[in-house]
């Protein structure tokens, strides 16, 4: 074990710390697996209903906020870049700089999730939540009832990963304030900034599958 | 499993203005009027956004190879899933003129 390690990080079925780390590493993405499959059922939902109501999803999609969606890609895009480059920091022994961009990640996860509320508001109060509220009339308004479950189902998931993702992240940047992690072990920090790509790897797939079918018919 | 090298803070921002300009890219052609060429465009740079985050933000590029093979596993078997299901769905007409 290296000497400025903290003596605890090194659990006793462990020979050493890398051996340790890539037992963390492996871990990880192998739980990282099963959330890409996890999602994937509802993907492989959505291409079916995509394929057979094709203007039931291209109409349902512009009832959807365009710009808000396009904010909170951004938001999330960013707040992955601050993760990855708190784990630089603390690579670095920069301490303090890395707490500081796991709490700015955290917030920004707070940010869209924020926008996320304020957009399932206004969809309420257009009645647009099948089985809750729903008002739509029309020929293809029944079909439209699959798109919009396939949204709240997807993006609802989506969000408690965020909401999980968020409280991670205030955890690692509590710890990382108070000197739990430095350059030789930081092995949480990196496991949480995994799990944030992946929160953001699935935003960048549903944003196009719901908020841009636009033109596409 | 090898040291991970520590990557630039000029290499990480400039992925996230890619990234960032890829959406605005997808955002804005997604407004016009293209057909099925928006699918076409949106998912593909929905793919080369995943892409970056996965070879940079998550690190794959400096990866072990086994976290680099689980990573494709993870992202293939969702493909396969449907592929499979498209599959039974286009072939059901056939096989159901076929057996009548």
């Amino acid at each position: 074990m290296n000497a400025s390690m903290p003596a605890a990080a090194v659990q006793q079925q462990f020979d050493d710390a890398p051996q340790q780390k890539e037992a963390a590493m492996l871990g990880m993405w192998a739980f990282i697996a099963t959330e890409v499959l996890f999602f994937g059922v509802l993907f492989a939902a959505y291409v079916i209903c995509r394929w057979r109501f094709q203007l039931a999803f291209v109409e349902g999609s512009s009832h959807l906020d365009f710009p808000m969606g396009t904010a909170e890609t951004a938001i999330l895009l960013t707040s992955g870049c601050l993760s990855a480059i708190a784990l630089r920091q603390i690579q670095l022994n920069k301490a303090r700089q890395s707490a500081v961009l796991l709490l700015a990640a955290s917030l920004l996860g707070v940010a869209f999730l924020v926008l996320h509320g304020m957009e399932y508001h206004d969809e309420f109060k257009e009645g647009l939540i099948p089985g809750i509220r729903y008002v739509e009339k029309g020929p293809s308004a029944h079909e439209m009832e699959l798109f919009f479950a396939l949204y709240y189902v997807t993006t609802g998931f989506h969000s408690l990963h965020v909401l999980i993702g968020v409280v991670l992240l205030l955890i690692m940047a509590l710890r990382t304030w108070r000197g739990s992690f430095c350059a030789p072990y930081h092995t949480p920090i990196e496991i949480t900034g995994l799990y944030w790509s992946l929160v953001d790897i699935v935003w960048i797939f549903v944003y196009p599958a719901f908020y841009l079918v636009g033109s596409a018919g | 499993m090898t040291q991970q090298e520590i990557p630039t803070l000029r290499s990480q921002l400039l992925v996230l203005a890619g990234l960032l300009m890829l959406l605005a890219l997808s955002a804005s052609l997604s407004r016009v009027p293209l057909g099925w060429w928006v699918l076409v465009i949106t998912a593909s740079v929905a793919v080369s956004q995943a892409l970056l985050v996965m070879v940079v933000f998550m690190r794959l590029k400096s990866a072990h190879p086994a976290l680099r093979m689980i990573a494709i596993l993870a992202f293939a078997w969702p493909l396969i899933l449907v592929a499979l299901t498209l599959g039974d769905y286009f072939t059901r007409s056939l096989l159901h003129a076929a057996l009548h």
